[in-house]
């Protein structure tokens, strides 16, 4: 059977705009016109630099701070590490996706297109791009390399997930994950109370949600609990969580279990952000899933109950899987605000990213030259890259979604 | 009134009594959907059920295997009577099948999937069995090349059948059938009548809510006419065509033939 058959069942599709026949139409072309793209980008900053006076040695300085933090110096390589191990994760998840559904449609006979290399860059193109600018910015090659490195792991185990079909994989992606954490902070390492930069951001916001989920899974089945003590629990936290802003919730968090905690076990105040984002992401995650649960037919809980599934299973095997399929897209969006979210965690003097912006312009040598501009044009742009990212997958995924499977 | 006694005089069950519904009543917040309803089923019988929309057709047969629960009365399968015990209600929906008109299959599973998912979850039947069960209930119903397509692939015969077999391989002891084929296409009714035929001259027992009146007379035992939430009239298929009694089951059937 042909892997190459397109889908005719997509609506149909604009033809390739002029920019993806012409400057992303192989993958070498398509790094190409992102690394010059980069390139040309940083030598309008520069020239825009030399206008109007700009310093960005601030940037360039302070590159460490913005990244992750008050990571000490000689600590450096554990989130090199941590990377190499998340870039491996991230490729063998995506290659271990790729080979599910390419197992999957040459059993069933639906159109199956492989991701090629030159989609992944014209994909990834604003992160290529951004990391060039970051590049840029660094004053050793070190950086250049361990970069490339970390690629080829990202690129390796991405080639080996695909060839592998066993669900030994996806322990593996898992592993991967504690690994890269435990790199970052056991063995003497730093713990996430003292991570800080786009590195927390980015902690707070996995984290968050990777917590969030099987809380909000809970509370959403809560909320349709034959017990009403259940039902009324799960509907007062939904309901009081979501009318109220986020930045109470955070608040509440750093002072009340502060306050109602001994200090022997009081956790700290990273702990406590994600403690009160974790419950916040819950409430709105029940909702996101309870959305789906309602876009599931009732006739798809009768023909399970009529064949002698009992409830749990039926939820289990036949609603939930459909539910959660449903509530992809309005998951990701989520994700996405939860990511520019995180900011808020600076009301507490965490240094993330954005708190970062604002602190290197108090340093002795940037105070009072209003490089304010430069150093949050600088944030804007990493969080601009993440989230449109993020939500042009998110519109593709629904599209993918939208087909065959349903 | 039901006159029940009379008219099912004119045929005797086939085998020992496997349904037993006794003076059931259901409501719907007040509105009675089935009032005083009397049936007997017996072993390998085949009862097609007619009346106008809204007549508690539906409303009966789900009250059967509990997707309903009725307000007043009896109702026995196989010896046991459901209640509000969970593990009966379980007990009956295992050997009860039911085909629903708008097919119900699970979309996120593949047709061998949908089929093997009960066997396997509530039988503990192994895998390998099961899709060997699977394959041989797709063969049955003449689509076995489809077995590892998606629901939405396929057309809706195709996928009527699928829930046929998927009832099937429960190995239950009666099938309920609720308009099977009235959200089909005209061309591909007759693939799915085929099969249920098939099956009953298998000696299934089969509940059948239908207006196609070809499979009633080709099968039928039985024929249980409703009219606002009773059972006005039950005969045979021959009775029914030659010299129904009562005059709403005369209006009803000037309509349909
Ligand atoms: N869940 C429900 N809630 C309220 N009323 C209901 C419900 N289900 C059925 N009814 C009512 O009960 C009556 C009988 O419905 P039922 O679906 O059994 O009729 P039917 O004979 O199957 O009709 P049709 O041929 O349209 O399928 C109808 O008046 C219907 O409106
Ligand atoms: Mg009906």
């Amino acid at each position: 059977m042909s892997l190459e058959t397109v889908r005719p069942t997509l609506p149909a599709a604009p033809g390739p705009s002029w920019a993806r026949r012409n400057l992303f139409n192989t993958w070498y072309n398509g790094l190409l016109t992102t690394v010059l793209g980069g390139l040309l980008f940083a030598g309008i900053w520069l020239g825009a630099r030399a206008v109007a006076g700009f310093d960005i040695t601030i940037l360039e300085v302070n590159l460490r701070l913005f990244m992750v933090g008050e990571f000490p110096r000689d600590q450096l390589w554990r989130p090199w590490l941590s990377g190499g191990f998340l870039a491996a994760a991230i490729g063998l998840a995506a290659g271990l996706i790729q080979a599910g559904s390419r197992e999957r449609a040459a059993r069933s006979g639906l159109p199956f297109t492989p991701t090629t290399p030159r989609d992944v860059v014209r994909r990834l193109a604003p992160v290529i791009g951004l990391v060039v600018v970051l590049l840029l910015l660094t004053r050793t090659i070190t950086p250049t390399l361990l970069t490339v490195v970390v690629a080829i792991v990202g690129i390796v185990f991405n080639v080996s997930g695909r060839r592998l079909h066993s669900r030994w994989g996806w322990v593996g992606v898992g592993a991967l994950v504690v690994a890269g954490y435990l790199s970052l902070a056991a063995f003497g390492g730093v713990g996430w109370e003292d991570w800080g930069g786009l590195h927390l951001n980015v902690f707070l916001t996995l984290a968050g949600l990777l917590f969030a989920f099987p809380v909000g899974i809970l509370l959403a089945l809560g909320r349709r609990s034959a017990l009403p003590v259940i039902r009324a629990l799960s509907v007062t936290f939904i309901e009081v969580v979501r009318g109220v802003p986020l930045i109470a919730v955070l608040l509440f968090g750093a002072f009340a279990i502060g306050f109602l905690l001994p200090e022997e076990v009081r956790p700290s105040q990273v702990t406590r952000m994600l403690i009160a984002i974790t419950a916040f992401e819950a409430a709105y995650v029940a909702e996101v899933i309870r959305g789906g649960l309602q876009a599931v037919p009732h006739g798809q809980t009768e023909a399970a109950q009529s064949l002698g599934l009992p409830g749990r299973k039926t939820m289990a095997l036949v609603v939930m899987p459909q539910a959660l399929r449903a509530s992809i897209p309005p998951m990701v969006g989520q994700f996405i605000s939860l990511y520019k979210d995180t900011t808020l965690v600076a009301i507490l003097g965490i240094g993330e990213l954005l708190e970062t912006s604002f602190v290197v312009n108090s340093q002795p040598d940037f105070l009072g030259k209003g490089l304010f501009v430069v150093t949050l044009a600088f944030a804007g742009l990493i969080f601009w890259v993440g989230s449109y990212t993020m939500s042009r997958e998110a519109r593709r995924l629904e599209r993918r979604l939208g087909v065959g499977e349903r | 009134m039901t006159d029940n006694g009379t008219y099912t005089d004119a045929t005797k069950a086939k085998g020992e009594p496997i349904i037993e519904v006794i003076g059931v009543d259901k409501f719907f917040d007040g509105f009675q959907a089935l009032k005083d309803i009397n049936l007997r089923v017996g072993l390998q019988e085949v009862v097609v059920v007619i009346g106008p929309s809204g007549s508690g057709k539906s409303t009966l047969i789900r009250c059967i295997n509990r997707l309903e629960k009725h307000d007043r009365g009896r109702v026995v399968v196989d010896g046991i009577e459901l209640s509000d015990d969970v593990k009966r209600v379980q007990e009956v929906r295992r050997e009860t099948g039911m085909v629903f008109q708008q097919f119900n299959l699970f979309p996120h599973l593949t047709v061998i999937e949908n089929i093997t998912l009960a066997p396997r979850q509530v039988r503990h039947v192994p895998k390998v069995e099961a899709e060997e069960m699977a394959m041989q209930l797709l063969r049955r119903v003449g689509i076995p090349e489809q077995a590892n397509k998606y629901p939405g692939q396929l057309s809706g015969g195709q996928q009527q059948r699928v829930a046929i077999a998927r009832s099937l391989a429960m190995k239950p002891k009666v099938m309920m059938f609720d308009e099977p084929t009235s959200a089909l296409d005209p061309e591909m009714i007759k693939e799915v009548l085929d099969a249920m035929v098939e099956l009953a001259r298998g000696g299934m027992t089969m509940i059948v809510v239908t207006h196609e009146m070809g499979f009633a007379r080709a099968v039928a035992d039985r024929i249980v006419f409703m009219d606002a939430g009773q059972i006005v009239e039950v005969g045979t298929p021959e009775h029914f065509f030659t010299n129904p009694i009562e005059d709403r089951t005369k209006l009803f059937l000037s309509q349909i033939l």
